[in-house]
């Protein structure tokens, strides 16, 4: 067997798609052919569950290790990695768990998994300053409408239907901790880096879509609009201020610019 | 080419999270550090910051496990310029990485997966070493995988396979003596003839590292200390290669530090008894 022949085999094999590597492997004086491979293979899923639940903990915390196990497992079958780094292994995890059976009727799985994943992103995404509240002081009036912003480069952020970020720290210090899991909602997540610290905040579904939107080229004036479809005009422009400030003073924008001025940040 | 003094670094560990605070606010007594690549290949964070203030004080080995230089799957160009990115920020005193595959039909199997030891794996591999030099535009070290299996078509020895490949492609090797003895017992040969077989000028360094024994086979775990058998290899690695920087390797249950530096200053003793044993036999 040539070595383009025996690699495909090899990795069948450990993947469980055949067992044809078995005719070109040999055992040792002791051990069959079988069970020197068994070693292969055995790793290869031990490895990867286990780099899922570094990455995944309140998942693997909420679901307990024996069904965590079973459920990587599962998803490691239809999401092989593709990256250099395991790092990545996880990255299908939570749209996996969103729509697959059993695990799609448990909204909780697949929105603490988003989180997770929210999570360890944040944690070695790009370094970069972080624009202040400072940075609209003194801007003339007429400019504010022209205000666009550069999101950090560790933002990220998603709908959850349960309380994930209520129940998330509660669960890694005590994975028997009793929870609600009847409880639903409708908000989203923020999760962003300051320095080396990771952040989380809980979001109306108002400022998530003023987010989106924002994140996708509007301008502060198309945010008022945005918001006033929400409440009441004369509400409007100060509670899109206040989701602005509220922006500034937590970290998650990078850079504020506006027309004819650039960048303030 | 990236200066040999490589081989004069003299003991090191490998670099792991858990002990960042201990080597940032002591000064332990570690000549360098090993690092492995992939860790590192991020954008930013804590573990890039806390890499770069260890480096401002220690040299560095850069370690990879995803080359696949094996593979028959073509190189993976953005791996190969994401690691020559950080080689550019770490300046390593060489760059490593294994004999083996990680993976075809662009899949990673995040193992080191063995090759069958034939001439077109010979020629296929000297090939992409010869690739993987130009574009780092520096040396490549190779290191001995532990291996479970072998192939119903091996036709040559791995210390063969290996020695060749430094000599076709001017690649150095990297030594894993604990490996060498796992692969021996996996595979009933002579460790020392492995040893024996492997030219002296190829060798940049050495990997110490612990194992399970299975009693019918040894898995090769880097999750204990190295064991008795193993230091007795070393001391005759270095016998026969002279001084050759040597580290120790802990993947899993990484105990505290001063645990691994205690155990390199066993390594110290080992190969100064051996290079003092040398000299009596020249």
């Amino acid at each position: 067997m040539d070595l383009l022949r025996t690699e495909h085999a090899f990795q069948d094999g450990l993947i469980g798609r055949s067992q044809d590597v078995l005719r070109v492997v040999r055992g040792n004086a002791r051990e069959s052919a079988e069970t020197m491979f068994g070693v292969y293979r055995k790793a290869y899923w031990a490895r990867l569950v286990e780099a899922l639940g570094n990455d995944f903990p309140a998942l693997n915390a909420l679901m307990g290790d024996e069904a965590f196990d079973r459920m990587a497992r599962a998803y490691i079958a239809r999401n092989p990695s593709q990256h250099p780094s395991i790092r990545w292994a996880g990255r299908r995890l939570a749209e996996f768990l969103a729509g697959e059976a059993p695990y799609r009727d448990d909204p909780w799985f697949g929105d603490m998994a988003r989180f997770d994943w929210a999570l360890a992103f944040a944690f070695d995404a790009p370094d970069a300053p972080a624009a202040a509240l400072a940075d609209l002081a003194g801007m003339p009036p007429e400019f504010w409408g022209t205000i666009r912003l550069q999101f950090h480069p560790t933002l990220d952020h998603f709908g959850v239907s349960t309380p994930v970020d209520e129940a998330r720290l509660r669960l890694l210090e005590n994975a028997d901790v009793t929870l609600d899991r009847q409880a639903r909602c409708d908000r989203a997540i923020m999760v962003w880096r300051i320095a080396y610290d990771l952040k989380f905040r809980a979001i109306d579904l108002l400022e998530h879509a003023a987010l989106q939107a924002m994140q996708n080229g509007a301008t502060f004036g198309d945010m008022c609009e945005l918001v006033a479809q929400q409440v009441s005009p004369d509400a409007a422009p100060l509670r899109a201020a206040q989701i602005l400030q509220g922006w500034l003073e937590c970290g998650i924008v990078a850079t504020v610019g506006h027309e004819g001025l650039g960048s303030a940040a | 080419m990236a200066e040999r003094a490589v081989t004069d670094l003299g003991f090191g560990l490998g670099l792991r999270s858990q002990h960042y605070p201990a080597i940032l606010e002591g000064t332990p007594d570690v000549d360098w550090f090993e690092i492995i690549s992939e860790n590192y290949m991020v954008d930013g964070g804590r573990p890039l910051a806390k890499l770069m203030a260890i480096r401002e004080r220690y040299p560095m080995v850069m370690h990879g496990v995803s080359l696949s230089i094996g593979s028959t799957d073509p190189l993976n160009m953005d791996y190969l310029a994401r690691l020559k990115a950080l080689a550019a920020r770490v300046e390593p005193a060489i760059v490593s990485d294994h004999l083996c595959w990680t993976g075809v039909a662009g899949l990673n199997m995040h193992d080191l997966l063995p090759l069958p030891l034939t001439e077109e794996a010979l020629a296929h591999v000297a090939a992409r070493v010869d690739q993987v030099q130009s574009f780092l535009g520096r040396e490549l070290a190779l290191e001995n995988a532990s291996t479970y299996v072998t192939f119903a078509q091996d036709a040559i020895p791995e210390w063969e396979f290996l020695a060749e490949i430094a000599r076709r492609t001017g690649c150095r090797l990297l030594l894993d003596v604990n490996n060498i003895y796992v692969s021996a017992f996996n595979h009933d040969f002579r460790a020392i003839d492995y040893i024996d077989a492997i030219p002296r000028e190829a060798v940049a360094y050495i990997h110490l590292a612990g194992h399970e024994n299975n009693k019918t086979y040894i898995i090769d775990t880097h999750d204990h200390p190295v064991v008795g058998d193993v230091w007795q290899l070393y001391a005759h690695a270095i016998q026969r290669l002279g001084p050759v920087a040597t580290m120790i390797e802990r993947d899993d249950k990484i105990p505290p530090l001063e645990e691994l530096v205690q155990e390199l200053a066993h390594a110290r003793k080992v190969a100064a008894a051996a290079l003092k044993k040398q000299a009596q036999v020249a």
